[in-house]
């Protein structure tokens, strides 16, 4: 009997093999979800299956709190945790600790390479942008009917601006479906006599805002004839929707501002125009009081008699000036006619000429220094030869003919020694 | 002018406001101009508080418009 061993006894054993083997602590697994439960204590559980198998699985809420997706069902997911057993139904299961999104990378390359084909095609021209009214009496809101994105855009519109009338289009924002009802609402929309449009939804994974980076949503985006402000997840998701709409909200809360205007800052404006009107008119009419004032005060309406007045003296003063001129001009010219009358030289015209004569005799001295021939009358003689004047002893040697030019008359000489 | 929609009543009352503070000095001219300034003040201002609070609409699947209200408890 001994033999024998209870299901506990071998359960625990298998358990024991499990939880002491490096592989199974280690266990990097792909797939998809099925049977996805999340429990209310935050624990996740649901099965890992592909073509040919399936695991079951469990997350523990302290690991699922850290996931950056919403794990659903159908999702393509990559695992790491360990495999063990789970006693009391001696089944084996994987304890996951971490998941990731599997097939992301292909989501992003599908979203660049479509992005640069719309840009392309000239979807995302800003001369394309419809211009978004400032005051919109219907606005138009495509997104589903229940979750935080309606809310947010009619509780933000009845705050800033209840006078707006909104209506819904209701349509999925997520899942294979949703671009197909998306498109068929917005053209749904444009039979409607509306100012602007919303399309969005909150926020979600990439794949959940997958519906907004389709094709077909952004060429419905771009046909409308309503101006559409996009509003898809928050603030740091970009989607195709957004790069073609009219203009980009950050969230559905974010278009909503966008699309209306604060009533009471309307109201602001409306009385700051009041106000300026009545200052700017006030101005105006005491400007003009004032001046109509100014001008009945003036001199001239006040002494009519000063006009002619005022010429009289003008006239008089103009002749006294001319006389002033005419006099000072006569003088002027009187003292300059005696001036030159009495003049030195008009009186002593001898002086003159012996002035002439003695500065002509000086000239003549002076000349006469500069002659170069001056200098034989005192002793000094000429020498040359062969018409050259000779300054230096070693242009001579013995037998040479010179010629010397004295004072009066020349001498032909020979030389008979030529000194150092 | 109550034909003109409240953005264009907007956009000329506030051309017209800016026209008067660039010193248009003609005292008939800016009377005109204040008077109709004034009558679209008055407009907008009514526009604006005649208009009661707006409905909240749906488009069911058969294609009819109906009031929309927001479940309470989201």
């Amino acid at each position: 009997m001994n033999e024998y061993q209870t299901v506990g006894e071998f359960t625990r054993y298998l358990k024991l093999m499990f939880d002491t083997s490096t592989k199974m602590r280690h266990v990097l697994l792909k797939g998809e979800i099925s049977n996805f439960k999340g429990h209310s204590t935050g624990h996740l559980y649901f099965s890992l299956k592909d073509e040919t198998s399936k695991i079951n699985a469990i997350m523990f809420s302290s690991n699922a709190r850290k996931l950056k997706f919403m794990p659903q069902e159908g999702t393509k997911v990559l695992v790491s945790g360990r495999v063990s057993i789970y006693e009391a139904t001696g089944s084996y299961q994987i304890y996951v600790e971490d998941m990731l999104e599997d097939g992301i990378g292909n989501l992003h390359i599908e979203f660049e390479k479509l992005k640069k084909k719309l840009f392309n095609e000239g979807l995302f021209d800003p001369k394309h942008k419809k211009k978004i009214p400032k005051y919109p009496k219907r606005i138009g809101v495509i997104t589903a009917q229940t979750g935080a994105a309606i809310r947010d855009i009619l509780s933000t519109i009845k705050r800033r601006y209840p006078i707006c009338e909104t209506i819904l289009f209701p349509c999925l924002v997520q899942g294979e479906l949703a671009k197909d009802d998306i498109v068929k609402q917005i053209k749904e929309a444009n039979k409607y006599e509306l100012d602007v449009l919303i399309v969005g939804r909150g926020g979600g994974s990439i794949e959940d805002l997958w519906a907004f980076n389709e094709e077909i949503v952004a060429n419905a985006i771009y046909e409308s004839t309503i101006p559409i402000i996009s509003a898809v997840g928050h603030e740091i998701d970009f989607t195709i929707a957004d790069f073609v709409a009219d203009l980009r909200a950050p969230t559905p809360t974010g278009a909503a501002e966008m699309a209306v205007p604060n009533m009471s800052d309307l109201t602001n404006l409306i009385n700051n125009f009041q106000i300026r009107l009545n200052k700017q008119i006030t101005n105006n009419i005491v400007f003009h009081q004032s001046r109509l004032k100014s001008i009945k005060e003036s001199y001239v309406l006040q002494n009519p008699l000063a006009v002619y007045e005022i010429k009289e003296q003008r006239l008089s003063n103009m002749i006294n000036e001319l006389n002033t001129y005419i006099t000072h001009k006569i003088s002027f010219s009187e003292n300059r006619y005696s001036h030159i009358k009495e003049s030195y030289i008009l009186n002593n015209p001898d002086e003159l000429i012996t002035k002439k004569k003695n500065d002509f005799t000086l000239l003549i001295n002076k000349l006469e220094l500069l002659n170069p021939l001056s200098i034989l009358s005192k002793g000094y003689s000429v020498v040359s030869k062969e018409s050259k004047i000779i300054k230096d002893n070693t242009e001579l040697k013995k037998g040479d003919i010179i010629n010397i030019r004295l004072n009066k008359g020349t001498v032909d000489a020979k030389i008979e020694k030529v000194g150092s | 002018m109550e034909k003109k929609k409240f953005e264009e009543l907007m956009d000329d009352l506030e051309k017209i406001v800016k026209e008067l503070e660039n010193g248009d000095v003609d005292l008939e001219a800016s009377i005109e101009k204040y008077t109709k300034a004034m009558n679209l003040v008055k407009i907008c201002g009514d526009k604006l508080n005649s208009a009661s609070e707006s409905v909240n609409k749906i488009l069911k699947e058969n294609g009819s418009l109906e009031d929309f209200q927001l479940e309470d408890n989201q």
